[in-house]
């Protein structure tokens, strides 16, 4: 089973068991992690789960396609080279990652 | 057994006060995820209740617009659909929606919105300077409400200021705030038209940065856009970026006018409140104003493209399905204790601004409008008041309203 873990801006952390299959956005959204929106429902036209993906996990997704780039320049919060539209990432079983949720989404 | 509510489960219901009203949706709500609903014209719409229900709709490709675009079919709704809204990226679906929402998206997103804000507030004090200055008893929806959104979307846009005046009175005219016959808003319907060709045609001359010069431009980067494709686009904004966001700032300044509680909360830091009390207004605003809500209200239908079960029960194959926020929003699963109107709310996931694919493209800047129009006036103005009772159109798809007198 996979584990994400979701850290605030002001540091506090929470963890949540998800299903294999499951974007991070679906799964802050399913249960109710505060910070991610996914107003778009993951069709890639919001930039509003917006997160930054620890370095340790940054090769264990594929990379940021055109469309995601380009949604990423719209993020309310600027983006870093490690930001990534949690919609994109896909959780595969064993998984355990880390996001940091950014200060603004809207 | 003793029954001790008159809350029932029929839908649509007549007006009731606001906390019946939401024990009648509760009700409603634990009875079923949805009802099939005979509307004024185009025939029967599943009206779904349900929050999660409703969420998984709004994000099934399954549920799509075609047959309504293509006048296959009538889009099932209180009033007749007008034609030019369904020539507009709401009724389009994928793979041209996507196309068509990509090039708008840019232009209005939290990024570039973020941009505006300044412009915002400076623009929304101006228009609380000429209130002022005239004092008495002034009209918020004519003097502050309406021309903000205007002003935003103008510039957003691309009108030069000295058109604005003209855009106003078209735009107006054809949200029907301005209460003309259907003849002349056909007048200014057309006028609005040949005014945004030209417009368009001179920002393919000469680009400057906006919206419709990256519109006009965008058929170099093999996305070949038409005049008859970026009209549309402009309507859809003109439509949503006008009559909603105006009657949402109304609603919000209204509600908090009757709440002593919220709004001397909502004064203790209107900046910092402003954000959460935005979202609160348009999942709940309209409950609190006090007046009777009744039960019936439905977002853009979609249609079935094949037989798919939500929640229990079976949308067929061919049957249209409705969106009905005011009743999402107030669902007790997925909002706690939701007939409280509560401007600091956070977790708040209302559908007042839809879901999935086709969540409202202009919400960036709805809400940054929202928050920076609730926010000024009441830092300017806080021993505002309400002088007086709204008047509401209701034969119109918006219902806007277009009377507000207030005083301080």
């Amino acid at each position: 089973m996979p584990k994400v873990f979701y850290i605030q801006p002001d540091g506090s952390e929470t963890v949540v068991e998800a299903v294999a299959g499951d974007s991070v956005m679906q799964t802050a959204v399913r249960n109710g992690v505060s910070g991610i929106v996914g107003q778009c429902g993951g069709s890639l036209s919001c930039a509003t789960c917006h997160v930054f993906l620890a370095e340790e996990n940054a090769d264990d997704f594929a990379p940021v396609s055109e469309d995601e780039d380009e949604m990423l320049d719209c993020a309310a919060t600027e983006r870093e080279d490690n930001s990534r539209l949690s919609c994109q990432l896909v959780l595969a079983d064993g998984q355990e990652v880390r996001v940091t949720v950014p200060e603004a989404q809207l | 057994m003793t029954e001790t509510t008159t809350a029932g489960t029929e839908f649509p219901f007549a007006p009731l006060p606001p906390a019946d009203a939401i024990e009648h949706l509760k009700r409603l709500m634990a009875d079923r995820p949805m009802t099939k609903t005979t509307m004024p014209y185009g025939g029967d719409v599943w009206i779904v209740h349900r929050n999660q229900a409703a969420r998984t709709i709004l994000a099934d490709r399954r549920f799509v617009r075609e047959p309504f675009r293509t006048g296959e079919r009538i889009v099932p709704f209180f009033v007749p659909f007008p034609d030019f809204l369904r020539t507009t990226l709401q009724f389009e679906d994928p793979p041209q929606h996507t196309k068509l929402r990509k090039l708008v998206q840019k232009a209005i997103s939290p990024r570039r919105v973020r941009d505006m804000r300044a412009s915002a507030v400076a623009f929304a004090n101006e228009l609380i300077d000429g209130m002022i200055a005239r004092g008495g008893v002034r009209n918020l929806i004519t003097e502050y409400s309406v021309p903000l959104p205007i002003e935003m979307l103008s510039s957003l846009l691309g009108v030069p200021s000295a058109d604005r005046e003209k855009f106003e009175r078209w735009s107006s005219s054809t949200m029907a705030v301005a209460g003309k016959s259907e003849d002349e808003v056909a007048t200014d319907l057309a006028e609005l038209s040949a005014y945004m060709t030209d417009l368009i045609a001179q920002r393919r001359e000469e680009p400057r940065d906006d919206l419709l010069s990256a519109l006009a431009h965008a058929r170099e980067k093999d996305e070949t856009l038409t005049d008859a494709e970026i009209l549309p686009i402009a309507f859809i904004l003109i439509v949503g970026g006008f009559d909603n966001t105006a009657n949402f700032l109304t609603t919000g300044v209204m509600s908090l006018l009757h709440s002593d509680e919220q709004r001397e909360l909502f004064l203790t830091d209107p900046d910092g409140l402003a954000p959460t009390a935005a979202e609160e207004v348009l999942r709940h605003g309209g409950f609190a104003l006090g007046g009777p809500v009744g039960g019936g209200g439905g977002l853009v239908p979609f249609v079935a493209t094949e037989d798919v079960v939500v929640d229990g029960q079976l949308i067929a194959k061919g049957e249209a399905v409705s969106i009905d926020p005011g009743s999402a929003n107030h669902d007790p699963e997925a909002i706690e204790d939701p007939g409280r109107f509560d401007i600091t709310r956070k977790d708040n996931p209302h559908l007042m601004l839809s879901h999935g694919l086709h969540h409202c493209l202009g919400a960036p800047l709805a809400r940054m409008e929202m928050q920076v129009g609730l926010a000024e006036i009441f830092k300017r103005i806080p021993t505002l008041r309400l002088a007086g009772e709204p008047v509401v159109r209701r034969d119109v798809l918006t219902q806007p309203m277009t009377d507000l007198p207030i005083a301080w």
